[in-house]
């Protein structure tokens, strides 16, 4: 995020943050005199130097709010609502600013509410295996929390060392390991939130009736403000084990993943690397993936101790009759962290081939797996741009990575294509346009790409059931016909 | 009296009354019976019974249409039972995509024949739907081991009350693209549309399975029940049965069995039977019997008894709640049965924390008062119940739903956007939503 310069580029925005810049001591707006009574001057941030830090997400639009507000529990995030909605404010909840498609950027001005102070784990139920959270506690935390017990979170995006659970609901995220546990939507248990008029509201997938739960789950923050977060937890396999193989190319590490799901075999994690992100995170992180070869599968299995050798002999086969050129073992639990925490730092070490990156996110079905890594391949050549590809393969769940430098402006205007391009083919071949990133503001427009007018109307109404008047998280997911604001991809790496 | 409709399958006149009856709910039998062929033809249908403010029911193969209240009003019954089509089966991608009229045999079959799996727990499957376990929000025991089957739908066609054809989620098993209809649609008793068409993502099979089943003598059930949630090597399904002696085979009159199944490799489910074994042998019970291929029979005589009723003189219900108070939940649900003179048996699923418990009488008459007395006093105990099946008659008087009221007012909106003129199994949900 360094040199980043703050605009007020989105309309909604401008307007009052000029007022603010040009006017050496601002009287305090209704909204914030009313915010600070309500919360304290603590909890209330108004100033445009503090306001910064609360304009942008990891993707590449800012924005400046209004205010941001730091709520200690639901009372004070049901306070905000009204307030915000007495002064026809919109509200964007915000965990750590790790989304990759503007999802916590105030596009439209308003509230932000940053749930910082609210990181706090509530109950942790190890005969039940449930824990409650705060929407801030961090996604790595919880595990942390529940390791004594033998017991862990499921999810885990690889931002998962900052990430929180809030916004891991929000996105529905789903990581390396989603592949055997599921997404967030198969880990909530249930939701306390706060609605469109202030009240809270207390769900779980257990509650007679409709499970609106499932669908908060997902939302990016447009139906409510999670207050409160009931978690299913897993056991710690007794037994793990991790293995590298490596592919003289993506494309044939690709069929080998295909070739393993197709064989009923489903792993823990099936992941792929190719050359430039192996190059990247080995100089970076020193994990030993071998260097001189086109791509890298790293598999994960786990389970019962005696299930280990004939779970390792079935994969190491599929995928030495697929062309595999090495196969190893991790040797010990060490290892298999390096290998795990280098994997999941992949895109950070990508600084050091270019300063600049765009990470796209969709989902095909496995079997096409080759293909689309094939299409992506061409359509950043033809974009003369160079593309790292990291990516869940055993969820079909790609992650192209194309480099650039936003300086200049051939290269810019080359990513959004080619991010275009690589979305339509992704849909061409049976898929969609989001495993687990979310639409957020990025891809609002590439929605209609693959929902009809019927399909998006159908989602609208359960919008206007929890937010008729638009004020959670306005600009995202659904498409408009106007679009406030060029979208750059510019994220600096 | 007319059977028709739009592309109607028609039903032979001298069997029309018998249909009709087939699909009475609580004293109320339709007036029309159809059963559309494809989604088009059911939105047509669904078009012009919203126009003309007739209320519809949906049904699949009806064996959990015990859920929920009688309708408020009923006019038309739309079977989908010609809506069952396996759309797409991509074995390869371990995903497919079926028509709701499907039978969960046939499901189960077309998955089984690749090795794969959907973890439905059907009862009835003979009979039962795939949409219809869908629409009842169906629970079985081994979703504490795979999850629920809304876990595993990744995609959906929805037929709304207007005729809407909407399409939620997609083919793939990662998706995070707007707002995924498919799983609000589950348990939603076709109150807000059709679930016309269901994607799923499917399990390879595991390689192995076995069940255990023990007898429980007098006093050995608290220990038993106890020892079987500390084991190492977790059942995939663990529950402990009293009474159902007539559903479930195995029945030498002592108090209680108990019925384990492990799924996974041969070796772990070899493992797993020997803990088990010494586990129940600690906990004082005698002997544990291993079923192979008898076991899966056991496993679906006892799904099918947690919807079976005797006349009009059983009810029975589930507890929602926690394993960790399973017992206590039973053990009180059971006093309360007793006080107003009703006999229960009782299945407990110590994974899953579910109690279902079954409340009969020897005489409908008598049944009918006293359960009625019980139900009412039941709110008062557990919250969060549910009535899997009771006398049609007594629908209208007993807490369907238990007396939770979460969210309603939220639930009630959700109606009022997807079915403003109420024509889709008015009464039938939660609140008589």
């Amino acid at each position: 995020m360094l040199g980043r310069v703050v605009s007020a580029r989105c309309a909604s925005a401008i307007c009052y943050t000029s007022q603010a810049l040009e006017v050496a001591a601002p009287p305090l707006t209704p909204l914030i005199e009313r915010l600070v009574d309500a919360l304290g001057a603590d909890a209330v941030l108004w100033e445009p130097e503090d306001l910064a830090v609360y304009s942008f997400d990891a993707f590449s639009e800012d924005c400046l709010p209004a205010v941001a507000v730091l709520p200690r529990n639901a009372r004070d995030v049901s306070a905000i609502v009204r307030i915000a909605r007495d002064c026809g404010q919109p509200i964007v909840a915000r965990g750590a600013g790790t989304g990759l498609c503007g999802g916590a950027v105030p596009v439209a001005g308003g509230v932000v509410v940053s749930f910082a102070r609210m990181n706090r784990m509530l109950e942790l139920d190890v005969p039940n295996r449930r824990a409650k959270a705060q929407p801030g506690v961090v996604n790595l935390e919880l595990s942390k929390t529940a390791q004594p017990f033998e017991l862990f979170f499921g999810p885990d995006p690889s931002s998962q060392k900052t990430s929180t659970l809030g916004g891991n609901v929000a996105t529905n995220a789903g990581g390396p390991h989603a592949l055997s546990y599921g997404s967030m939507i198969n880990h909530v248990l249930g939701l306390e939130f706060v609605d469109d008029a202030g009240e809270v509201v207390r769900v779980s997938q257990d509650d007679a009736g409709y499970d609106l739960t499932a669908a908060l789950v997902g939302s990016e923050g447009t139906l409510g403000i999670v207050t409160a977060i009931d978690l299913r937890l897993l056991r710690v396999p007794r037994a793990l084990r991790v293995f590298i193989a490596a592919f003289g190319d993506v494309e044939t590490a690709s069929a080998a993943v295909s070739a393993i799901i197709a064989s009923g075999t489903v792993p823990t994690a099936l992941e792929i690397m190719d050359r430039t992100i192996v190059r990247a995170i080995e100089s970076h992180y020193h994990a030993g993936f071998p260097l001189d070869v086109g791509a890298v599968l790293l598999v994960e299995i786990a389970g019962e101790p005696e299930d280990m050798v004939a779970g390792e002999a079935e994969i190491e086969t599929i995928v030495r009759g697929h062309g595999a050129l090495s196969w190893r073992s991790a040797a010990d639990a060490a290892e298999r962290e390096a290998l795990w925490a280098s994997r999941k730092g992949a895109a950070g070490a990508l600084g050091r081939i270019a300063p600049n990156y765009y990470i796209q996110d969709a989902t095909v079905p496995r079997t096409r797996l080759p293909q689309a890594v094939q299409r992506v391949e061409e359509i950043a050549k033809a974009h003369r741009l160079q593309v790292g590809n990291v990516f869940h393969a055993g969820d079909g769940n790609l992650h192209p990575l194309l480099l650039f430098d936003r300086r200049e402006r051939r290269q810019v205007e080359a990513v959004v294509s080619a991010g275009t391009e690589i979305l339509t083919a992704c849909i061409a071949l049976g898929g969609t346009i989001s495993g687990e990133h979310g639409i957020g503001y990025e891809k609002r427009e590439t929605l209609p790409y693959v929902f009809s007018a019927n399909d998006l109307a159908a989602m609208g109404r359960v919008r206007d059931v929890f937010d008729v008047r638009r004020s959670f998280n306005p600009d995202k997911i659904f498409p408009s016909s106007a679009s406030c604001a060029e979208v750059l991809p510019s994220r600096t790496a | 009296m007319s059977v028709a409709g739009p592309r109607r399958k028609r039903v032979p006149a001298s069997d029309e009354e018998r249909a009709r009856a087939q699909l009475a709910i609580g004293d109320i039998t339709p007036r029309s019976v159809y059963a559309p062929e494809s989604p088009e033809a059911l939105a047509e249908l669904l078009r012009a019974c919203d126009r003309d403010g007739r209320a519809v029911v949906f049904f699949g193969g009806g064996t959990l249409q015990g859920v929920g209240h009688a309708p408020s009003r009923y006019d038309v019954a739309i079977s989908l039972a010609n809506v069952a089509q396996v759309i797409a089966y991509e074995f390869s991608d371990l995903t497919i995509a079926v028509e709701a009229g499907l039978r969960a045999r046939d499901f189960d079959a077309t998955l089984a024949a690749k090795g794969q799996f959907v973890p439905l727990d059907a009862p009835l499957p003979e009979r039962s739907t795939v949409g219809g376990i869908l629409a009842s929000g169906w629970l079985g025991p081994r979703r504490a081991a795979y999850g629920r089957p809304r876990d595993f739908i990744i995609g959906a066609s929805l037929v709304l009350a207007d005729g809407t054809i909407a399409k939620a989620g997609g083919m793939v098993v990662k998706n995070s693209t707007g707002y995924d209809l498919s799983r609000l649609y589950v348990g939603s008793l076709g109150t807000l549309g059709a679930l016309v068409r269901a994607n799923f993502k499917t399990l390879p099979l595991p390689q192995a399975r076995r069940v255990a089943l023990a007898r429980l003598p007098d006093g050995t059930f608290r220990r038993a029940v106890a020892h079987v949630a500390a084991l190492e090597t977790e059942p995939t399904v663990a529950l402990a049965i009293a009474g159902f002696l007539d559903e479930i085979e195995g029945r030498d009159g002592s108090e209680g069995r108990l019925f384990a199944m492990f799924e996974g490799t041969p070796a772990t489910v070899e493992r797993a039977t020997r803990e088990l074994r010494s586990a129940l042998g600690a906990a004082g019970v005698p002997e544990t019997t291993i079923l192979d291929e008898a076991g899966t029979r056991v496993y679906q005589q006892i799904l099918d008894a947690y919807v079976s009723r005797l006349g009009n003189r059983t009810a029975t219900y589930r507890s929602v709640g926690l394993p960790s108070d399973v017992v206590a939940r039973a053990e009180a649900l059971a006093r309360l049965a007793r006080v107003h003179e009703l006999e229960v048996e009782t299945i407990l699923d110590l994974r899953c924390g579910d109690v279902i418990a079954r409340v009969s009488d020897k005489i409908a008459t008598q049944f009918a008062a006293r359960v009625v007395e019980f139900d009412d006093a039941l709110a008062n105990v557990l919250s969060n119940v549910r009535i899997l099946t009771a006398p049609e008659a007594l629908r209208n008087r007993l807490a369907m739903w238990g007396s939770s009221t979460v969210a309603l007012a939220k639930m009630r909106e959700l109606k009022a956007h997807f079915d403003p003129r109420n024509t889709l199994a008015p009464g039938r949900f939660v609140g008589k939503i």
